[in-house]
């Protein structure tokens, strides 16, 4: 029965699976950076580091919320209209994550141009919200929470 | 959730971990790459650390509740698919090993150019781009993608 609810057709499961941990080790790399760069104020290469790899995690998110979709539309109906928490954890992160994602990008582009510290803190926080969700998100997924 | 779920839940927990942690470190030495400055360079080849604990608790969370679920779910000695997982999961942890070490040793370099005068050698530049470590930082990522492959797979089970 566990074995059941953990297999499903390989390749939106993997590029699904592949695409999530790769953002969280993009998410992470930005809450490294932006911790460091709290106390660095004035290094630049810092700036510029956290805005590409916030560039990164884009693709990676992508790979993530697109095939999350597609097993999503194939399976809806074995949920008979009621779709267990761990589906509804999993789609607010997605959804309210690539928006936070969208806004830590913006923030990080202000932050890499105008070089006001606010900027990086803020990008700071937003990452570790974002990097927390996702946390949950996972646990929650692969623990299959209220099914 | 029952304790099959709660293995199952560490295992892909820690696989989490493992690649999380190997992709900020990956992101990190490409950054490192294309440095301006040796400080720079060195700085960040520096907070790869930090990925460090997150990595090793990965490798080892894997192998232990991987093992335990193998026995827990029933699958037989010769079950092919984790064996194969379990060849890939070692040459993905050696191939990083050794890519670790190289980057060490840019690191000290680095360190040592920031130190004097904070100018890019050609030597250093060179061992950014060494062609040999970036081929086993790669091979390291593919062994540890080929294991999830397997995982999910499961081929002939």
């Amino acid at each position: 029965m566990i074995v059941a609810d953990y297999s499903r057709p390989f390749w939106p499961l993997f590029l699904h699976v592949l695409g999530a941990m790769t953002t969280v080790g993009a998410i992470l790399t930005v809450v490294v950076l932006t911790y460091v760069a709290w106390n660095r104020p004035d290094a630049a290469f810092l700036r510029r580091a956290t805005f590409a790899a916030l560039l990164t995690a884009i693709p990676f998110y992508v790979l993530l919320r697109v095939f999350a979709e597609v097993m999503y539309s194939d399976e809806k109906d074995a949920f008979a209209g009621s779709d267990p928490t761990w589906v509804g954890i999993g789609y607010i992160t997605s959804d309210a994550g690539f928006l936070i994602l969208l806004i830590t990008i913006g923030l990080a582009y202000w932050w890499k141009r105008s070089e006001k510290p606010v900027a990086g803190r803020i990008v700071a926080v937003l990452s570790t919200l974002l990097l927390l969700m996702l946390t949950v998100a996972m646990l929650a997924m692969s623990g299959k929470w209220g099914s | 959730m029952d304790k099959t779920q709660w293995l199952l839940m560490l295992h892909i927990a820690a696989a989490f971990c493992l690649v999380a942690g190997s992709t900020a470190a990956a992101i990190l030495n490409a950054l490192a790459i294309r440095s301006d400055k040796p400080s720079e360079a060195a700085f960040l080849m520096k907070l790869i650390r930090v990925a460090l604990p997150l990595i090793f608790a990965g490798v080892l969370g894997t192998l232990l509740f991987g093992i335990w679920l193998w026995h827990d779910l029933g699958f037989g000695f010769g079950t092919g698919w984790i064996w194969a997982a379990l060849v890939f999961w070692a040459l993905a942890s050696a191939l990083g090993g050794r890519g670790g070490r190289h980057q060490e040793q840019v690191r000290a370099v680095a360190e040592r150019e920031a130190a004097a005068g904070d100018s890019m050698s050609g030597e250093l530049r060179a061992m950014l781009r060494d062609p040999k470590a970036l081929a086993v930082n790669y091979a390291a990522g593919v062994a540890t993608i080929a294991v999830l492959v397997i995982m999910i797979w499961k081929p002939g089970s």
